[in-house]
């Protein structure tokens, strides 16, 4: 276990809800549409506090892990609040104790700009799908429009020690782990994505 | 609605607050480099100030639109305050930073809308 990122989210834990209210209403619609893509068994990676739950379609059976023991701890409301059962564990994305071929859709919403080793993460991900698997992904990533994507880049060492990267190449992670991308959409600028991505 | 008059506001406020923060750090004859670097620098402490009070509101909407008014805005603040170039009172320099924060967050609308869409879409 990461014990440092661990200690980071643990302390980021108590601010996150207050954060949320203008993305939930602003960006809420698109993760809707996107987690109506779930299907079978689900495995969402880093929870946070639950505040995604109310995004998921109801009556799905849902394993949701994150490396913060304090962030499930305050997800564990919004998880007795959902129609359908949510199981909370605290793991490390990049040591997953699932076997093989375990689920068959994996979520993540603004998870791989805090993953250190975004890549053995996602690799860990592609080993726990099944073939034919789906990763559905919502996520913030570097611009590749030339203003704002130094920007990001000035200003991830300041954000990295509170929070997340700002100039990840997720969509090229993805691609680097093994999937096959079925779909990248812009939701704002080239900055927030949704990605949905195939095993094999 | 909320969001579109939001981020105007939002816009304009950093902009205002960035030109008299500048014009506060910056004085007539300032190297010009060096008036560029601290109008940068201001803009952009105030920029992560008003974005993370605002983000909770506004969410990333504001964020980006914020860091582009505080450093670009804050180096063009710089020279003009360096040179003593136009917007010779307080209130003058407060309407033009107002006007480049709005202008700023119209350009990044109608490039976001744009960008919105499918990158790639293998349609399975």
């Amino acid at each position: 276990m990461d014990t440092e990122t661990q200690r980071k989210w643990d302390a980021a834990s108590r601010t996150l809800d207050l954060f949320a209210w203008g993305d939930d209403h602003r960006l809420g619609p698109h993760k809707r549409r996107l987690f109506s893509k779930i299907c079978g068994a689900t495995l969402m990676v880093a929870a946070g506090t639950g505040n995604d739950f109310k995004f998921f379609p109801p009556d799905q059976h849902i394993v949701a892990i994150d490396i913060s023991p304090q962030m499930l701890e305050r997800a564990a409301k919004k998880a007795a609040a959902y129609q359908g059962t949510i199981e909370l564990h605290v793991m490390d994305v990049c040591e997953l104790p699932f076997a093989d071929a375990s689920f068959d859709t994996v979520v993540t919403v603004c998870t791989f700009c805090s993953v250190p080793k975004p890549v053995v993460g996602l690799r860990e991900l592609y080993r726990v799908l099944q073939p034919g698997g789906q990763l559905l992904m919502f996520e913030h990533v570097r611009s590749k429009i030339g203003p704002f994507g130094i920007f990001l880049d000035l200003m991830t060492p300041l954000a990295r020690r509170f929070g997340p990267d700002l100039n990840r190449d997720t969509v090229g992670n993805v691609q680097k782990a093994g999937f096959r991308l079925r779909r990248e959409e812009n939701m704002y600028l080239d900055i927030v994505k949704i990605i949905e991505a195939v095993k094999g | 609605m909320y969001f579109i008059i939001g981020d105007y506001v939002a816009g304009m406020l950093i902009g205002t607050l960035t030109a008299l923060g500048v014009r506060a750090a910056v004085w007539p004859g300032m190297d010009m480099v060096i008036a560029m670097l601290v109008g940068m620098a201001v803009g952009m402490v105030i920029h992560l100030v008003l974005g993370l009070l605002l983000a909770p509101l506004l969410g990333i909407g504001t964020m980006i639109p914020a860091m582009m008014i505080g450093m670009y805005g804050g180096m063009f603040f710089g020279m003009r305050d360096s040179m003593a170039a136009g917007s010779r009172t307080l209130t003058a320099a407060a309407t033009v930073g107002a006007l480049f924060g709005a202008i700023v967050v119209l350009g990044i609308q109608i490039y976001d809308r744009a960008l919105r869409g499918a990158v790639i879409d293998a349609g399975d």
